[in-house]
């Protein structure tokens, strides 16, 4: 079993808690997303797995093993960085025996397992390159190859595809989920970008402040956000403030919900861009729509409504043949499941 | 003096009138700088070779006489030998410390960077008399048995040679981004003197060959310190300073001066030329992944 335990581990830079009391339990052969904004502690979570922070407080276990304190070199793990960090004196082939040469293995197993991995990672045509020579995809590949080479218990993703462009990153992404479940080795992945999170990992931890905010498969992180951050954070998501009357919160004709039961005066409503749905002359809250963006198969509309005696813009989506008829400035009708609307109360 | 001829940026390829006389100005501001450098080398040259030089333009004839002699003086081959062993264990001993000082700084404590990088800015800031005096008086304190010696002297151009080592090495390992490899190879499972021989020396070796050639040249040319600092050490610019001193107006003595102006030009000279073929293409191959994006390929 190679499972990662992380036990209340904090870590604390000059007053900063980059880690205030993380809890996490990955299992064997999982790959999970730490997912949030720059400075929200997801490096520094990956980094204190791989000994290169050590935590202010707190355990961390990989196996089962206590690896607290344990120098970076001695733990079981492989590592992917952002910027490649290949050895630039060294060849394709060079990099990934690297890990497996300071380890004195024999020189027959280095050279099978390098083939081999060399085949995963598709660089054979590559092998005797130097990084210089590679493209920045290929370049991660390799990278990949040489964290994989000792065979870790856990592979650990520092933002691996950031230096990449959009074309190469989709395909680099699959390729990634495609060689971890092959090796099945237990991953964890950090990045700010949802879509990748969502789209690479069995499960997503969402982190904000130093904090793990949610862990969930990323269907039911979309759906269902504990947290007001994770819901502004995953997916595009329309926002509005609404007073409460009678424990209720709507907008018109549009929704009406149940208030959070912590909230007083307002509340935070938040639902999808998808599932307002528009229409002209119909029953529904009316919204002058301000602006059309032609997205492919949707259009986005920006529609601004009345909330009492205020003004709230929010967004639409909908297929973009439905919208072709409609106008900037033409007045529209909309509604919302109020199924899709999830509260939160206001912060004080 | 030491300096290999500038590098001059590509031409311009904008076309038109406009790109002629850009190329124009470009031309003429290489030919002016190279003039700029040529010429006094030129003329030391001339000298060295000159029977008698006053009133012409050039020499009146030429002779290899002043070659000769200079060649087979055993004081002035000493003082030759001298610099270049002080010379090199300067830059031999300043790579020593540096290395492992600027990797320290970098990799393992960053918090000692700025008293690092501030212990490297002084020797510019200060007058070289200045340090030699508190050598001296350093060294009179703890060590009176050094003063005077050779090894005090290796000590003073050391301290007075380590700035350019420093930035050299300094550079060359941001150049490198030495940090990110030195935790690449830790999660690699490598020793830390492995992570060191086999990932920190290949990749910053230019800066430390650019590094000890300036602190050979450094040393190399000079005269204040070891003048002040070395009790009868007998280098090259101490031997130049007191054949201007002595200058007894006869023939000869300036043009022997040329002729070991001449030498040491070349040394320095060839070494520079050294660095630039060994270190051409160095920076190209710190950027990973710099390659095109072969369209059949995979990513």
């Amino acid at each position: 079993m190679s499972g990662v335990t992380l036990e209340r581990v904090t870590k604390t830079f000059s007053q900063v808690h980059a880690l205030d009391d993380v809890s996490l339990e990955i299992v064997s052969g999982e790959l999970v997303a730490l997912l949030g904004p720059s400075g929200c502690g997801k490096t520094t979570l990956l980094r204190s797995v791989a000994g290169l922070e050590e935590p202010t407080s707190g355990r961390i276990l990989i196996g089962g093993r206590d690896v607290t304190g344990v120098p970076t070199r001695e733990r079981p793990i492989g590592m992917v960085f952002q910027s490649y960090a290949l050895f630039p004196n060294l060849t394709v082939r060079q990099n990934i025996s690297f890990p497996l040469e300071v380890r004195h293995r024999p020189p027959a197993e280095i050279r099978e397992r390098v083939a081999e991995l060399l085949e995963i990672v598709r660089l054979g045509p590559q092998a005797d390159r130097y990084p210089h020579q590679i493209s920045g995809g290929q370049a991660q590949r390799c990278a990949l190859g040489r964290a994989l080479a000792p065979s870790p218990e856990v592979l650990l993703l520092d933002e691996p595809l950031s230096a990449l462009d959009a074309l190469v990153r989709t395909r680099l992404r699959d390729e990634i989920r495609r060689i971890q479940q092959l090796v099945k080795t237990t991953a964890i992945y950090v990045t700010h970008d949802q879509s990748e999170a969502m789209a690479i990992a069995d499960r997503v931890a969402v982190m904000n402040h130093g904090r793990v905010e949610q862990v969930a498969a990323p269907p039911a992180l979309y759906e269902e956000p504990a947290t007001e951050f994770a819901a502004t954070f995953v997916g595009s998501r329309n926002a509005l403030e609404l007073p409460i009357a009678d424990g209720r919160i709507g907008l018109g004709a549009a929704f009406s919900i149940a208030a959070p039961a912590a909230s007083r005066e307002r509340a935070i409503a938040f639902f999808r861009p998808e599932d307002v749905q528009v229409a002209v002359g119909s029953m529904g809250h009316p919204a002058v729509v301000e602006m059309k963006i032609f997205l492919g198969p949707t259009t986005r509309l920006h529609l601004a409504t009345a909330v009492g005696d205020r003004t709230a813009r929010l967004h639409a989506d909908m297929p973009s043949r439905a919208a072709a008829h409609l106008e900037e400035g033409s007045v529209v009708a909309v509604r919302v499941d109020p199924q899709h609307v999830r509260a939160f109360p206001v912060d004080a | 003096m030491s300096a290999a001829a500038p590098a001059v940026a590509a031409p311009n390829r904008r076309a038109g009138a406009g790109g002629t006389a850009r190329r124009a100005a470009e031309a003429a501001l290489f030919l002016g700088l190279g003039l700029y450098f040529a010429v006094p080398m030129i003329a030391v040259l001339l000298y060295s070779l000159a029977t008698r030089w006053t009133a012409e333009v050039l020499p009146e004839a030429y002779t290899l006489t002043w070659w000769q002699s200079t060649l087979a003086d055993p004081e002035i081959l000493a003082a030759f030998q001298t610099t270049l062993v002080l010379a090199t264990l300067t830059a031999a001993v300043d790579v020593a410390l540096v290395v492992p000082a600027a990797y320290w700084a970098r990799v393992r404590n960053p918090r000692i960077r700025p008293l690092v990088e501030t212990s490297a800015a002084i020797p510019f800031a200060l007058p070289y008399l200045v340090i030699g005096f508190a050598l001296l008086q350093f060294s009179g304190i703890v060590a009176p048995g050094l003063q005077g010696t050779f090894p005090l002297v290796v000590l003073g151009h050391c301290a007075i040679a380590f700035p350019f080592v420093y930035w050299a090495v300094d550079g060359s390992m941001a150049a490198a981004g030495i940090e990110r490899l030195s935790e690449a190879g830790e999660t690699c499972g490598a020793p830390p003197w492995q992570i060191i021989r086999r990932i920190v020396f290949p990749n910053i070796t230019p800066g430390i060959v650019s590094g000890s050639l300036l602190a050979f040249a450094t040393s190399f040319g000079e005269f204040a310190l070891t003048q002040m600092v070395g009790r009868g050490i007998y280098t090259i610019p101490i031997w130049s300073a007191s054949a201007i001193r002595s200058y007894s107006g006869e023939s000869g003595d300036f043009n022997r001066l040329a002729v070991v102006t001449m030498i040491s030009f070349f040394v320095l000279f060839v070494l520079s030329a050294i660095v630039v073929y060994f270190n051409r293409g160095q920076a190209a191959r710190l950027l990973p992944g710099a390659a095109t994006v072969d369209k059949r390929e995979q990513p």
